[in-house]
């Protein structure tokens, strides 16, 4: 592996660029992996609010929670008093939080935060729940997220479809950018090949160090790649509060197993894109 | 061992680098190839061990139609043909002694053996001394004389020399033709080229003298 010595600045900006293409690549996935967990989980739970006339004192959530138990699938997930929605709104609005200080008292609900399976439940769950649930005295609202997931579920199946397709175009985008990459590192070294060729070496004597050279340049772009998405995703988790709707969003990293299969991607990119590069050359 | 059977090479300009070209070399020996500048000397060197093709006509090499020859047998051929290129076309990036290393390398002779050889050819050649210098760090001279190192490192059968006192003081001149006469009296068939009327005076060689890509 002298070789990558040797030529250092043509290797890294042949690293460097393969980690873009990868990581463009790899962001994408992420995305898509994303998308498709929360689209499955959604498709399975549904959040549900339960909106109170007055600040219900312990007794009275007891009450309401011992009620929702006799349901099979419900868990509650928390109680929000007025408070807390306050805290929360002000923590929303961040800067302007000052707008609510005209207020002179607290115009927003308690709400007890539940979430129904739907595979325990049945499809007619909620609608019951709703009714039964707001013939209480001191529930005011019930709502649930089911109506817009419903949309919001078909309109994924075609981001689905379109997430493969663009997948695939970012695939081999990537895999024409590392093979013209790898094809820069191979005319840089033109000479040397000639003559290795002219002494006496076999195309396979010139040409496996290459393809070592290609699938490890793969490797490096694909870490490298995924390290900086890595980085990305934790900025992204700390400053960033993604909410849709009622159901928060909560980002997730690759998988190790998908993490696993990039990196051998990105080595079999390397491999494939200097075998490419290199059928051209000799 | 040589020999070309009505050999053209047309580059694609008017007049053709080398025409109707017949030639023999017996195994064992030595001939000068000479003529002026833009002869066909070097093309002519260059069909014989596969760097160019030749237009029409045939080249045998070893008993090899080189015009039939497989890429991998072209390889074995070129291992047992040892070449001094008139660029010298040492690897910049790697010091004499990987140089002269890298022919012995390919054929994948076992590290020990490579430093022996290489070491020996190196003495043979007074460039001991030079072993971890990179071709930029040496002068014209030494340059050649790697050259020549590497070309015979393993023993050819043949050895192609382009202009191999090209870049040589006098002195070092006689050196080098002393030493293509040793290379030679130990077995191997030697053509050298040269445009030189010096290197030539007085010698009983064997001269093929080329012209406008003619034989004359
Ligand atoms: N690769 C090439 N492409 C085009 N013309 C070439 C090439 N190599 C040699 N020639 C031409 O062929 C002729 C013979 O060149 P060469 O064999 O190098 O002569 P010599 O070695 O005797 O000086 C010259 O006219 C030269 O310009
Ligand atoms: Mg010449």
């Amino acid at each position: 592996m002298g070789n990558i010595r040797e030529n250092r600045l043509v290797h890294l900006i042949g690293i460097g660029t393969m980690s873009i293409a990868f990581l463009i690549f790899y962001a994408f996935i992420l995305v898509f992996v994303n998308i498709n967990y929360w689209t499955e989980k959604q498709g399975k739970t549904l959040s549900m609010s339960i909106y109170f006339k007055e600040e219900p004192d312990s007794a009275v959530i007891e009450n309401i929670k011992k009620e929702l138990f006799v349901f099979p699938g419900v868990t509650v997930k928390q109680f929000v008093s007025k408070d807390d929605a306050m805290k929360s709104l002000r923590r929303k609005l961040g800067e302007k939080a000052g707008l609510l200080d005209g207020l002179k008292q607290n115009p927003l609900p308690a709400s007890l935060e539940i979430t129904l399976s739907r595979d325990k439940g049945g499809d007619n769950l909620p609608y019951q729940l709703k009714k039964r649930l707001e013939k209480s005295s001191v529930v005011d609202e019930v709502h649930y997220t089911q109506e817009w997931i419903k949309k919001f579920q078909a309109i994924m199946e075609v981001i689905k479809i379109v997430g493969v397709i663009f997948g695939g175009l970012l695939f081999l985008a990537a895999l024409f950018i590392i093979t013209n990459t790898i094809k820069l590192t191979i005319y840089s070294r033109k000479e040397e090949i000639e003559i290795l060729k002219l002494v006496g070496a076999t195309n396979c004597f010139v040409k496996i160090p290459f393809m070592i050279e290609g699938s490890i340049q793969g490797l490096l772009g694909g870490a490298v790649a995924l390290f900086a998405l890595f980085l990305a995703y934790i900025i992204a988790i700390t400053r960033i509060d993604i909410s849709i709707g009622f159901a928060s969003f909560n980002i997730v990293f690759l998988s190790p197993y998908i993490i696993l299969f990039l990196l051998l991607m990105s080595v079999i990119i390397g491999f494939i894109g200097s075998t490419i590069s290199l059928g051209r050359f000799f | 061992m040589i020999q070309l059977f009505q050999v053209y090479k047309n580059f694609g300009s008017k007049n053709p680098a080398l025409l109707d070209i017949n030639l023999t070399v017996k195994k064992g020996e030595f001939v000068f190839i000479t003529g002026p500048s833009g002869a066909g000397k070097t093309t002519l060197l260059k069909i014989i061990f596969c760097a160019e093709r030749p237009t029409s006509g045939n080249v045998l090499v070893h008993g090899r139609n080189l015009n039939r020859i497989k890429e991998r047998d072209l390889s074995l051929l070129r291992r047992r043909i040892g070449v001094v290129f008139q660029d010298f076309k040492l690897l910049p990036r790697r010091n004499v002694f990987e140089n002269v290393a890298l022919a012995l390398e390919i054929i994948g002779f076992p590290l020990p053996m490579i430093r022996k050889k290489v070491h020996q050819t190196l003495r043979y050649l007074s460039l001991t001394n030079k072993e971890g210098y990179y071709p930029p760090q040496l002068s014209g001279g030494e340059q050649q004389r790697v050259a020549i190192a590497r070309a015979i490192v393993n023993n050819p059968l043949i050895l192609l020399a382009d202009e191999p006192t090209g870049n040589l003081d006098p002195d070092l001149t006689m050196e080098i033709m002393a030493l293509l006469k040793e290379i030679h009296i130990r077995g191997t068939t030697v053509l050298v080229a040269t445009h030189s009327k010096e290197l030539l005076k007085g010698t009983t060689r064997r001269i093929v003298t080329l012209n406008k890509g003619r034989i004359v």
